[in-house]
């Protein structure tokens, strides 16, 4: 998985972490202040961006942790059959097949950004 | 740790959270010891009790330590509240250890309840109190009016029931009055505790318990002391009635102001709730 090292006290709410495994959008970043004896401590709560489960984590803010890298690419539909649609990569031109997502109104034309990480994407 | 609290945190049905906040008490301070003096005068409470034949080293409770309290109290909520919603995410019920009656604020945030339970002398229904409305005495409407201020936890409480409840502004009562608050004086709340179980029917109730609901002769260790209160034995049967429902329980406002009977009986009430709490689970 394309991911990168970071400590707990560079991330912030809207950027992503990976939260036992997996890839988390971060929704809420608070710190404890430490005191005299103790170390500051930061609670994420975040959503996983594939799986939409909630997710949350305690650190002290100088602990390392996993980013993952996640492309955000445009796309353009070119067909759409059942709960599938074809989609076209705007900038390699290669085709890939996606489920239609419930709340996503999908026709033929229609250009939509996506999130992409091994094989997992995302429309947003 | 909190005597007996020999659970993993991450098999725990409970975790004992403790919050010394010190930041609003309006008499005398000291509820920054309060988690240290409940822990510390739990110690003679027997292992085994008789009534539900349980021994509370059964009944799966961890002690995660205090959250050290700073000046922030905005700040010091939000990270109380994460902290406490990570237990119910867990399926465990947090168990606060005030601190300040403030930090029910944080613990209702986590467990977003239907009912907001309560034993306190005080309405707690301010807006605010000194200019300030993360008060002590501004607990309960912060809890069951999120419109009043910007900050308020997101939840939808639907009601308050205060028992004990015996003193409060010309404002309070009548803002009592207008919304979905039943308040039970001392000496009504014995003869209320069935009603309890119906109006809690089906329903998730946060508890908690503010020491100085009960008669100062009983717990002096608290920051507001108020007169003609509530029966140790009353509060007893309130969290026995209570402790099905509920998902979330905090114990506060005990102070290090007297020779432990304040902490004695919060301590004791925490284990009523625990023993109840899997009794009616099983």
């Amino acid at each position: 998985m394309a991911k990168q090292q970071k400590e707990v006290r560079d991330l912030g709410e809207g950027g992503y972490v990976l939260i036992d495994d997996a890839a988390c959008k971060i929704d809420s970043y608070s710190t404890a202040k430490p005191g005299k004896h103790g170390s500051a401590k930061a609670r994420i709560e975040a959503r996983g961006v594939f799986d939409g489960k909630r997710r949350s984590l305690s650190q002290p803010v100088d602990a390392k942790i996993w980013v993952p890298i996640i492309n955000r690419k445009q796309g353009q539909i070119v067909s759409v059959d059942g709960n599938d649609m074809q989609v076209m990569d705007l900038e390699t031109y290669e085709t890939i097949t996606m489920r239609i997502p419930e709340d996503v109104d999908a026709s033929p034309d229609d250009n939509i950004e996506y999130l992409e990480m091994e094989g997992q994407r995302k429309i947003v | 740790m909190y005597p007996g609290a020999t659970a993993d945190r991450t098999e725990a049905n409970f975790v004992v959270v403790g919050a010394p906040l010190d930041a609003s008490t309006t008499f005398a301070p000291g509820t920054r010891f309060g988690p240290r003096r409940i822990r510390h005068f739990s110690e003679t409470f027997d292992d085994y009790d008789h009534r539900t034949d349980r021994r509370f080293t059964d009944c799966s409770v961890h002690d995660a330590g205090d959250v050290h309290a700073w000046d922030a109290v905005d700040e010091y909520l939000e990270f109380l509240e994460g902290t406490l919603r990570d237990v119910h995410w867990d399926d465990a019920v947090p168990l606060l250890l005030g601190g300040e009656h403030t930090v029910s604020a944080a613990g209702a945030g986590a467990v977003d309840p239907d009912v907001f339970v309560c034993l306190d002398a005080h309405l707690d229904l301010r807006s605010e109190y000194d200019g300030n409305p993360l008060s002590h005495a501004c607990v309960t409407r912060r809890i069951l009016d999120p419109d009043d201020y910007d900050d308020a936890p997101d939840i939808d409480v639907q009601e308050a029931i205060i028992l004990g409840a015996r003193t409060g502004s010309e404002e309070e009562w009548q803002w009592a009055s207008e919304n979905d608050v039943t308040v039970v004086p001392p000496d009504e709340a014995a003869e209320f505790v069935p009603q309890l179980e119906d109006r809690l029917e089906g329903r998730e109730a946060y508890l908690s318990v503010d020491i100085d609901g009960a008669d100062p002769a009983y717990a002096p260790g608290t920051g507001t002391m108020e007169p003609f209160g509530l029966e140790p034995r009353t509060m007893r049967d309130v969290v026995r009635a209570v402790a099905p429902y509920a998902t979330g329980f905090d114990a506060v406002e005990v102070n290090d102001r007297d020779d432990g009977q304040a902490a004695s009986l919060a301590g004791k009430l925490l284990r009523e709730f625990v023993f109840s709490r899997v009794d009616a689970l099983e």
